[in-house]
């Protein structure tokens, strides 16, 4: 099925929630419900490098692992080029699972984890031939060779264990096996944050030059706002499993219209020491996701807070063209 | 102003690539291993073991369980050049028996302890893999059977054999018993491993390139956890000859084939005047226990290097 | 400005299975009385090392080998175990990455203030002891400070931990703090509020700081002066404004453009190659196989320490020949 829409991802009002189970005597039951992912909604055009930021517990990383059906959704619609991946799973169709599968792959973050200790790097690059079959038995080298390439690696590199690599190349090779299916969307969750400040330069240059010669797709999750002003087309702003702030990157860095991005950009620091900037310093702690408090969920800790942000959730719309925000007073910022 | 581009990194890995030894798990694990002395002598003691047992048949003077040192008037004798162990008042050559043990008691070692492995891994892997119900029933059965005494329960089922079938334990049944029995310790270990692995990244990424569930155990899950496996059935091996002596000794173990807790069980009585009968089994056992402990944790340090101090 | 601390020479080894690990080959590092020092550097670097060198809790296999630590006119790597024990957490104190494994999770956070006063001040009853250590839970910022005081670690989210935790670094009024990447781990926001923490807390007892971090942005706001460490030996020390905006080593302009800014984009400039084996570092320079500026000299002479126009010191045979730009 070919689409010629815009949009290579959609995903529509997309819930997860995460059982909390307390041991009884013999067994266990259900006391509370982690909200990881609440009605989110975000889609991603061909070509696009979608940032999703937030802090620990916004839900983030279960978006992103929720994507490649890692996690199964409670409720929402998932469109990876016009096809439904959430049905396609539900009913075991192989064909659509095949193409969901070759389209979108993922990243992680700690490059010490991410490849199997036990396997060459050569096993590592040509498990996605042996399990798709789209690549000729004879052509696995050849191919395994172009991909090491792709990421500034070398050839030789194939035959030796991914202990013998350092974190930044590791990465590589991850980036590596990602591409082996030729996909179209890439989920990138924090890749550079496990790295030395002068290797995360490398991959993500790296990541840039891979978009532009193929034409691909990112989600880039990451707390390190830095590297998402750096090499990101359009961000979307997560808090307590919510989006509560999306619009083109510049936008948002230079003139974000939600308090709680505002707070995340002033608590930064910059690289500078001229730069001195307007402290938004917040009180609290970011809550955990089992109980959200009630209206908005930033209202504990918002600066501007009211009566209305206790009682009242705000719907995210759109303030200016193509900037949206979850705010009852965003227009107070414009 | 020279450009140190990528070429100068390609120089300093040309010159890893000369010098670079076989970075394969198993390779770095065998020279940790060589180092290890005890690790070394263990395995040695072990090696010597099998070869015995595997040559008894041809290396031992008279064929295994025969008293035939009665007929030829030379029972009861302390260890000389003709019976370098001895022989029993009953008419067994010690030093045969000793080599014939060796084939009986690695047998039920070895053998119980691959029959524990192997349901060890079915049941440990589905309960590490499973989640809910599944996982909590088997992780039940697991601890009812782990917490079963074992030993009085081989002497209670080999007295009822004996009374219901008028005959006694075979080595075999033995074998099977303490396999069956002895699971959940290997159980336990696959469980908690598979937990640990399951999440790794590299599961998932293997998950998301669209590998199958057969796969992933098979490929990604299994090698890795294989290594505490590895050392824990050695050691289990050792239990198990151990055991199988105390069976024997007790008196519930198979007449009719030689073991070392066979042997000690007859000499026992007059381990005063005849203690050759007694004595070399037991130092048998007591070498055959050390190699396998020894071998274990050798390699449990090979495969898991301990912080030096 | 006066001297509190001054370490000349300092040599951290590793002595491992693979062979010996130069963490820190040759380091001189001073601070001042009432000074913010960010100590800067990726892994390996050896800034870790470093300050574990001056507490001597060099953990095994690790040994140091050469060297002097002057704290107080005293070099600490005479002293004896016992000498150390009174200095560490009372003179000198220093707060860890992870305040989840340098917290006991088995005692109550009051317990492990109350020790750590205690220890100090043995003439304290425990009551007291508990008394200045909620006054210390509230000092750092944290609500309700009589019921945290009875909880556990496990309790308290990773910011409040790093806030015990710094409380507890200085619960005996140190004059020299060694803050080891102290919100790494933590949320961006909790860590502006940590930071701002440490900030007063600095003004209000007049302590003198040695931040260890791998943040420039870090080093930035909290720091007057900064050393640059490199492969277990100093690139460069300067003044904070100064060596940002004109740096003296390649590395450290490297490391400045190689940052990426949420106040605007910028080319991200890559740094070829890796940090290198400590086992067998390059010859000369360390930098200078990765570093474009390289000579012969490089190669072959190990650059010393030596003071630039700019006031800096700078460890490269060419600084006066290269005009570097900053961030």
């Amino acid at each position: 099925m070919e689409n010629n829409s815009k949009n290579i991802l959609e995903i529509k009002n997309l819930v997860k929630h995460f059982p909390v189970y307390t041991r009884g005597i013999l067994l266990k039951k259900q006391t509370d419900e982690v909200h990881a992912i609440d009605d989110v909604s975000i889609n991603i055009d061909r070509g696009e490098n979608v940032g999703l930021v937030g802090e620990s517990g916004c839900g983030k990383t279960t978006l992103g692992k929720t994507l490649m059906l890692l996690e199964e959704p409670d409720s929402g619609q998932i469109l990876y080029n016009g096809i439904d991946v959430v049905e396609a799973f539900r009913t075991k169709n192989n064909e659509k699972i095949h193409e969901i599968r070759h389209g979108i792959q993922m990243v992680f973050q700690n490059p010490y984890t991410s490849l199997d200790p036990r396997m060459t790097i050569y096993d590592i690059l040509s498990e996605p031939f042996a399990i798709h079959k789209h690549v000729e038995k004879k052509e696995w080298k050849n191919r395994v060779y172009e991909l090491l390439k792709m990421v500034n690696l070398e050839e030789y590199h194939a035959e030796r264990y991914p202990h013998e690599f350092s974190g930044g190349q590791r990465q590589r090779i991850a980036i590596a096996r990602a591409l082996a299916v030729d996909p179209k969307l890439i989920v990138a969750d924090e890749p550079v944050s496990s790295l030395d400040v002068s290797i995360r330069a490398q991959i993500l240059n790296l990541l840039t030059k891979l978009q532009q010669k193929k034409g691909l797709s990112y989600l880039y999750i990451s707390h390190d706002l830095s590297s998402v002003r750096q090499i990101t087309n359009r961000v979307a702003v997560m808090y307590l499993g919510k989006i509560v702030e999306t619009a083109n990157t510049d936008e948002v860095f230079s003139k974000p219209l939600n308090p709680y991005t505002q707070a995340l950009l002033a608590a930064i620091p910059i690289p500078d020491p001229e730069k001195k900037r307007t402290k938004i310093i917040l009180s609290g702690e970011v809550p955990s996701a089992t109980n959200p408090p009630r209206g908005c969920r930033f209202n504990p800790r918002c600066t501007y807070v009211t009566d209305l942000c206790k009682e009242k959730e705000p719907a995210l719309r759109e303030i200016t063209p193509r900037h949206l925000s979850a705010c009852h007073y965003s227009e107070k910022f414009l | 102003m020279e450009n140190k581009g990528p070429e100068n990194i390609l120089n300093v890995d040309q010159e890893r690539l000369e010098k670079r030894r076989e970075a394969n798990q198993w390779a770095v694990a065998w020279r940790r291993f060589k180092r290890n002395k005890a690790g070394l002598a263990g395995l040695f003691i072990v090696l010597f073991f099998v070869f015995i047992a595997i040559t008894s048949p041809w290396l031992s003077p008279y064929p295994q369980r025969s008293y035939q040192t009665l007929y030829e008037g030379e029972a009861g004798q302390p260890p000389s050049l003709k019976h370098p162990f001895g022989t029993s008042r009953s008419g067994l050559d010690i030093y045969s028996e000793v080599l014939h043990g060796t084939l009986g008691d690695l047998y039920v070692g070895v053998g119980a302890t691959i029959i524990a492995v192997l349901i060890g891994l079915a049941v440990g892997s589905i309960a590490g893999y499973s989640r809910g119900r599944l996982s909590d029933i088997l992780l039940m059965i697991s601890q009812i059977f782990y917490t079963i005494p074992l030993l009085p329960l081989i002497l209670l089922a080999a007295r009822i054999f004996l009374i219901l079938v008028a005959q006694g334990f075979g080595l075999t049944l033995i074998l099977i018993l303490l396999g069956v029995f002895g699971w959940p310790t290997i159980a336990f270990i696959v469980r908690g491993e598979i937990l640990r692995v399951r999440e790794l990244e590299y599961i998932q990424a293997s998950r998301a390139l669209g590998a199958g569930r057969g796969r992933i155990i098979l490929r990604h899950v299994i090698p890795n956890i294989l290594t505490p496996i590895i050392v824990t059935a050695t050691l289990m091996i050792a239990g198990n000859i151990l055991t199988e002596v105390v069976i024997s000794y007790l008196g519930f173990g198979d007449v009719n084939t030689s073991t070392w807790g066979l042997t000690i069980q007859e000499g026992y009585t007059y381990i005063r005047t005849e203690w050759w009968t007694t004595v070399f089994p037991g130092l048998a056992t007591l070498f055959a226990v050390l190699g396998f402990n020894l071998l274990g944790d050798g390699l449990s340090d090979a495969i898991n290097p301990r912080l030096r101090d | 400005m006066e001297g509190l601390l001054e370490i000349k020479g300092l040599k951290t080894y590793f002595f491992t299975e693979a062979g010996v690990v130069k963490a820190v080959d040759g380091i001189d590092f001073q601070v001042g009385k009432d000074e913010s020092v960010g100590l800067v550097g990726e892994s390996g670097s050896g800034k870790t090392v470093t300050g574990l060198s001056v507490f001597r809790i060099v953990p095994q296999p690790g040994k140091i080998i050469s060297g002097s630590i002057i704290f107080e006119g005293e070099d600490l790597l005479t002293k004896s175990e016992e000498e150390m024990r009174r200095i560490r957490g009372r003179k000198i104190s220093m707060t860890f990455q992870d305040p989840t494994t340098s917290l006991d999770p088995l005692y109550t956070v009051g317990d492990q203030l109350a020790e750590v006063i205690k220890e100090h001040q043995r003439e304290l009853s425990k009551k007291e002891a508990m008394e200045k250590a909620t006054k210390l839970i509230e000092m750092v910022g944290i609500s309700e400070p009589r019921i945290r005081v009875n909880e556990y670690p496990h309790e308290l989210s990773g910011g409040m931990k790093q806030r015990i935790a710094i409380a507890r670094a200085l619960a005996s009024g140190p004059s020299l703090l060694f803050a080891d990447e102290p919100t790494t781990n933590l949320d961006v926001t909790v860590q502006a509020q940590v930071l701002e923490l440490i900030k007063d807390l600095r003004e209000k007892q007049k302590m003198s700081l040695v931040m260890i971090t791998h943040d420039m942005g870090i080093v930035a706001e909290m720091t007057q002066r900064v050393q640059v460490l490199y492969a277990g030996m100093v690139a460069e020390v300067g003044e904070t404004h100064s060596l940002f905006k004109r740096p003296q080593h390649p590395y450290t302009e490297a490391l400045l453009q190689a940052v990426p800014r949420i106040d605007k984009r910028k080319e991200l400039r890559v740094i070829p190659g890796n940090i290198p084996n400590l086992i067998n570092p390059p010859t000369g320079c360390r930098f200078h196989p990765r570093c474009p500026y390289a000579k012969e000299i490089c190669k072959e002479k190990v650059p010393q320490l030596e003071l630039t126009d700019k006031g800096h010191l700078s460890a490269c045979h060419l600084w006066r020949d290269l005009s570097l730009s900053g961030a």
